[in-house]
């Protein structure tokens, strides 16, 4: 959860600071190692481990007031102020009346520390929340249910399905063989996709046996808390034997069970001491350039009021000679002034307490409060609230509003960000026929519109109304009993993890964790092959009415490194099958060699729907002989239970019996785009924002959006397509691109050649100008050799002359590091906008990260700077909410301080007539009240509502 | 209930002006003829002011005599404090070309005299000047008791350095017959001051009110013999110490020291014609390289004799007209270009 957080630029350095000193502070008196024995809570207490209490809030009822004002006070201006006021104190030099600092230090420091109470108030309220979940305690042989703060280390608890993990537990025992346990992590690294953990055979002979669980007193010996995610290493001692532990035993706080019916689990580190928390305290703060600015126009205001100081001082010195001594008839010095020297000293100090409203003490403050107010006009805007989903634009942090005004580079995540992220299934190739395009009486192709007649579902009871299809040669072929369409959409509605949901007889809802599988299985399910229900051994599927029970057999998941997922099933026939979908560069070649020829129609196909900007999946049977697959079984199981580099086995045994497979078909499915994207870019384009869009996609169908929404343009004078896969290629593909763009860049004689020469660690590569607009695709694999050291440069200096860069085929770990680098040599403002947990990362990385809230769950939007619903509301937030709020801080600024200054440079004049002798030309309640009351009304009135 | 229901479900922004930011809003529209017309203007009124306002500064007559030197003798004299009982007197004859009509103002004129230290002008008693605690003389540091302890009234560095020459105009009629010209000491107050700021202890007689306190070192009556004349014009509330009291901001002041009262010869103000000044000179300003005039002045509707207002009127008219010609030079050239631009 983020909180408004006040003055930005200096919690950093406060924090971390804060944060170092605690950990430091642990360190020193804390564990070397932890041990720990289950169900010994006796045991336990001896090291006394925290309980299960987390704590964010930072201040409690009693220290709130001192712990705030020592944080408040590690702040310059009102450090400054502090001493100003025992300055004051000194009679010999207190040239103004105490109240003039007292009164504006009091109201900063209490408008901040009412900020302050009530954010943490709500962090008070999260904690309790937190705490105070209950979950199921093994003990004495009972389930007992408590809250969590009250669990220990040492306890044995239960979790469910679909239940937080309350802190790092060590697994012991799950409903799955082999105790696999299956846990997301979105919260903890942003990562969907479900992750397997597996507990150590001995343990999972417990199962749940609540005898066995309270009886069992292990000891564990393992490393003391740290904030390593994929690190934990610990030695069970159980039955006189000692059993290794790995981080694929241990379930972390904040991930959920997923898929598992229950599970149980050795309490191992608990409250502050799990790694969620271990790694919550550095989280990282973004500030703006402005902020940035200020702390360095502060620190010169200090410097220049030094020297206004010293020059006055000087001046009284020579005054007190000259006349002042004179002048002692009727002012005569005082007794502990023995010459003008020493009043000199005096009145430096009485100089620097009367020239303090040059600091800013109330600009901190007023930052805030535009800030503040120009984040709440774009909770407010209409235009870019979003009615079918009910959902207004959200600022989520308060602090970036003036950034957005200065973006140069904006990197787009596609699907779902360009496109709406709803996949429709729309066109097929099944055993080379294609299916999908629609023609008329006369055999003509015709485009799909709102009158096409839709295919008409009525056969199939079980049908979501809610799909449209327009061929209907291929209800035709299913209703005929084509082979090979019927074989199709069987592995459609077999071969995915959707879950089904039947609240009411007939209404299934499909629960997909990738849009694209409830696509594939929703249409599998209209074409009458539908996915009824599935259990952790069998899958039905009503096939044309008639419902048949699969024995599942094995699941071969999907990860992004093999990109296609296979499932072996018995069939009723009891045949072993395995199906197969996945990306069709890697599917093609794991072919069996007989089907090359469909293969070509189909690839021919493929291209067909990717210039179309479908995105495309092969889809591919192999029927196993049993023995065969009893073999690769038990192999299987081996791998499973296998402790060291298990992965890898796994994928070495998936390997085995992936292969040989004979193809299909294809499905093509359908992304939109959304509304207004294309006018967006080009409206972005218009304002010298460049668009870079970052997507996992195929490099076809990438193209293809580009060109959709105009980042890429028809009469465009070039484009330049990087795939090498190895250093030199990449390289020579750079360079080629630059030299059509800007061939001097390639001459020795070129400035920014120089340039980069003359500063090896040169700061930020100028802008080139390019001589026509130029777009560049680059491939996954060539990015990886481009982001290495000496190839980034030549990628940043080429593709920062293009108009439009795609980057397709990205891991989300690239796609930041894409954002890091044009960060990094352009020093430039960059604004990364994304959906989906895959974008979580290069959100976090740009200036201001932008999600949209829309099909792929919350990750996005929970780690952004401002969501919203539309990608085209962007074009309002850079153009109208950013130009507004860096306006209006320039302003403000430049107006803050002309009046600081015009009000205190009055006196420094002054001071040549009054003798050097800090009299002071105004009241003393005005200057008290000139920043504070006269003049911050009209200044924030203009930053607030300044067009 | 059905309608907070609906207002709660939908999140819909509320279609105000200050939530859409559709505030009225005013954008200058700048073209060249408004700005420059707007500068002409603005440089034509400042000079018209400004001429104005010198003008009308000329129009005053006003006679200034440095004293200082003319009473070389007499300020040899003061200058050591052993003499401060002798009395010292200077006559300075001066000769009026033209007559002063209206009224006619006497100030004394001080240079080089601080009143604006800041530790000057702290050292006063507000509370005593108030008459409200005669023995409150906190900040009166370092005239704020006399020797044996008893405070000073009034204390304080400022009361301490009043102005205490005595000036006389004399009005020579001719070579026998000189003439005291009359003059008024009441009303050269601020009003707040003489019925607000200062007030005398209340008792019977002021004499009695002021006993148990001490009168300032360099003075040499007591604050309730002040004028000799005027019973009413003593104690606090003695106009000359009030007017002293008001400090100056600058180094170089005048203060109105008296005004003609216009009977007999003075009804239309002061007649061409011999005059002098007599001069009591008790205060010492040549320790200090400073020194003292008097001045005789008339009044107009913009005030004193200052140039200054008149002359920062006029330096902004021309700086601004300065300005408004070098932009029009400067439109016309680009638009020139601009318009070869165009026919190219």
């Amino acid at each position: 959860m983020k909180y408004i957080k006040p003055f930005i630029s200096e919690i950093p350095w406060n924090y971390s600071w804060y944060y170092c000193a605690m950990s430091l502070f642990e360190r020193q008196d804390g564990e070397q190692e932890r041990y720990l024995q289950a169900n010994n809570r006796e045991f336990n207490t001896r090291f006394g481990y925290p309980n299960n209490t987390i704590k964010t809030s930072r201040y409690n009822v009693f220290n709130f007031l001192p712990l705030n004002l020592f944080e408040q006070f590690q702040r310059l201006a009102n450090a400054y102020f502090l001493i100003l006021l025992f300055l004051q104190l000194i009679p010999q030099i207190s040239s103004l009346a105490w109240y003039t600092t007292v009164i504006p230090l009091m109201v900063v420091l209490s408008i901040t520390a009412v900020k302050d109470a009530i954010d943490d108030m709500k962090r008070h309220q999260n904690d309790n929340h937190v705490n105070n979940r209950s979950v199921m305690v093994v003990m004495n042989g009972r389930i007992k249910e408590d809250k969590w703060m009250n669990i220990q280390v040492g306890d044995i608890i239960k979790l469910r399905n679909n239940q937080p993990v309350t802190a790092d537990i060590l697994l012991l025992s799950s409903s799955e063989p082999y105790s696999l346990t299956y846990i997301e992590t979105a919260e903890l690294d942003g990562e969907t996709n479900l992750k397997v953990k597996q507990a150590i055979p001995v343990t999972s002979d417990l199962e749940d046996n609540l005898e066995l669980l309270s009886a069992f007193d292990g000891k564990v010996t393992c490393e003391s808390p740290n904030n390593k995610l994929d690190k934990f290493t610990g030695i069970l001692t159980y039955k006189g034997k000692d059993f290794t532990l790995d981080h694929d035993k241990l379930l972390l706080r904040g991930c959920i069970i997923r898929n598992t019916d229950w599970c149980y689990g050795l309490v191992i580190y608990t409250g502050p001491d799990t790694k969620l928390m271990q790694n919550c305290g550095k989280s990282t703060f973004k500030r703006t350039h402005m902020d940035h600015l200020l702390n360095v126009l502060v620190v010169w205001i200090f410097l220049f009021l030094g020297s206004m100081c010293f020059i006055l001082a000087i001046g009284h010195g020579i005054w007190e000679n000259k006349k002042g001594y004179y002048f002692q008839n009727y002012l005569p010095w005082e007794e502990y002034v023995p010459s003008s020297a020493v009043s000199a000293i005096l009145v430096f100090w009485s100089y620097f307490i009367i020239l303090n409203t040059m600091v800013p003490i109330s600009l901190y403050v007023s930052v805030e409060i535009i800030r503040l107010g120009n984040s709440c006009y774009i909770n407010w805007d209409r235009k870019m609230f979003y009615a079918p989903k009910n959902s207004p634009a959200q600022a989520r942090t308060t602090t970036l509003n003036e950034e957005l005004g200065q973006v140069k580079y904006v990197f787009s995540d596609k699907t779902g960000t360009l496109t709406q992220n709803i996949m429709v299934f729309n066109k097929c190739s099944i055993n080379g026929m294609f299916y999908g395009h629609v023609y008329d009486k006369k055999g003509m192709k015709v485009e799909v519109s709102e009158e096409t007649e839709k295919v008409d579902f009525s056969y199939n009871k079980l049908a979501d109304p809610k799909f449209s299809f327009y061929d209907k040669t291929l209800v035709e072929a299913v209703k005929k009993g084509d082979r090979w369409v019927h074989l199709f959409f069987l592995s459609l509605s077999l071969c995915h993890t959707v879950m089904s949901e039947e609240k009411v007889e007939g209404k299934l809802v499909y629960q997909a964790q990738s849009p694209d599988e409830g696509a594939l299985v929703t249409a599998a399910r209209n074409f009458g092959f539908v996915f009824r229900y599935r259990t952790s051994e069998t899958i039905a599927v009503v096939e044309m009415g008639e419902t048949k029970v699969y024995q599942l057999l094995a699941i071969l998941d999907f990860s992004n490194v093999r990109k296609r997922m296979s499932i072996v099933v018995r069939t009723p026939e009891d045949r072993v099958m395995l199906f197969c979908k996945g990306a069709d560069t890697i599917l093609c070649q794991l072919l069996h060699p007989s089907c090359r020829f469909l293969r070509d129609v189909t690839m021919e196909h493929l291209d067909d729907f990717a210039v179309e900007g479908l995105r495309t999946l092969m889809v591919a049977y192999r029927e196993l002989d049993n023995s065969f697959f009893q073999a690769w079984s038990k192999k299987h199981s081996e791998a499973c239970l296998s402790l060291e580099n298990r992965e890898h086995k796994m994928s070495n045994v998936y390997e085995e019996i992936e292969k040989d497979l004979m193809l299909l078909g294809a499905t093509a499915i359908e992304d939109k785009l959304q509304d207004g994207v294309p006018e967006t870019v080009t409206t972005l384009n218009k304002a010298q924002i460049k668009m870079w869009v970052l997507t996992g996609d195929k490099q076809e169908t990438a193209v293809n959006i580009a060109y959709a929404c105009n980042i890429f343009e028809e009469e465009m004078d070039g484009m330049f397509i990087v795939e090498g896969k190895n250093n030199e290629t990449v390289l020579q593909e750079l360079r080629s691109a630059r030299d059509k763009m800007k061939p001097e860049s390639l001459l020795e004689s070129d400035p920014v050649n120089i340039y980069l020469t003359s500063k090896p660690q040169m700061l930020r590569i100028p802008e080139e100008v390019p001589n026509g607009n130029y777009g560049l695709i680059i491939n996954g694999c060539s990015l990886a050799y481009a982001l290495e050291g000496n190839l980034e440069l030549e990628l940043v200096r080429t593709a920062c002359m293009c108009k439009g860069v795609i980057c397709c085929r990205m891991t989300p770990l690239q796609k930041a590091q894409v954002v890091e680098m044009v960060k990094r040599y352009k020093k430039v403002v960059t604004l990364a906008i994304g959906d989906g947990a895959n974008d979580v990362s290069m959100i976090k990385a740009a200036h201001i990260g932008v999600g949209i809230s829309g099909q792929e769950g919350m990750q996005a939007m929970l780690n952004s700077d401002y969501a919203f619903s539309q990608f085209h509301y962007l074009q309002r937030l850079l153009l109208v909410h950013g130009r507004w709020s860096y306006n209006r801080m320039c302003k403000f600024l430049s107006y803050f301080f002309y009046k600081n200054f015009a009000f205190t440079l009055v006196h420094f004049w002054y001071a040549f007539f009054s003798g050097f002798s800090a009299q002071t030309v105004y009241d003393t309640w005005f200057i008290t009240f000139y920043n504070l009351v006269y003049t911050s009304l009209p200044v924030l009135g203009l930053s607030l509502f300044d067009q | 209930m059905k309608k907070t229901s609906q207002i709660c479900q939908s999140k819909l922004p509320d279609n105000t002006a200050l939530k859409q930011q559709q505030l009225p809003a005013y954008r200058l529209q700048l073209s060249a003829t408004g700005v420059l017309s707007g500068f002409f203007a603005t440089g034509a009124f400042c000079l018209g002011v400004g001429i104005i306002l010198i003008l009308s500064a000329k129009s005053i007559k006003e006679i200034e005599i440095k004293y200082t030197k003319i009473c070389a003798n007499c300020a040899e004299l003061r200058e050591d404090a052993i003499n401060f009982d002798k009395e010292c007197t200077c006559s300075i004859p001066f000769y009026l070309s033209e007559t002063m009509q209206g009224n006619v103002y006497l100030y004394y004129k001080l240079y080089g005299f601080y009143q604006n230290l800041y530790r000057y002008i702290l050292s006063r008693s507000n509370s005593q000047l108030v008459g409200t605690d005669l023995k409150d003389v906190g900040n009166c540091a370092p005239f704020s008791k006399s020797h044996n302890g008893t405070p000073i009234a009034p204390c304080g560095a400022i009361a301490n350095s009043i102005f205490n020459d005595t000036i006389i105009l004399s009005y020579n009629l001719n070579s026998s017959i000189h003439m005291e010209v009359p003059m008024l000491r009441s009303g050269i107050t601020w009003w707040t001051d003489k019925y607000v700021k200062f007030r005398n202890p209340s008792a019977i007689n002021l004499s009695s009110a002021f006993t148990g306190t001490a009168k300032p070192p360099y003075w040499s009556k007591p604050v309730y013999e002040l004028d000799l004349e005027d019973t009413e014009n003593n104690g606090f509330l003695n106009d000359d110490f009030i007017v002293w009291m008001r400090t100056a901001a600058f180094p170089t002041f005048k203060k109105l020291y008296r005004r003609l009262n216009r009977v007999q010869y003075f009804i239309e103000g002061l007649p061409a014609g011999n005059y002098s000044f007599n001069i009591t000179y008790n205060f010492p300003v040549t320790r200090f390289k400073g020194e003292k005039s008097v001045v005789l002045s008339t009044l107009t509707w913009s005030g004193g004799s200052s140039l200054f207002l008149g002359l920062a009127y006029t330096v902004t008219g021309a700086v601004t007209w300065l300005a408004a010609f070098s932009m029009m030079a400067i439109h016309l050239m680009l638009k020139e270009k601009r318009t070869l631009f165009i026919e190219r």
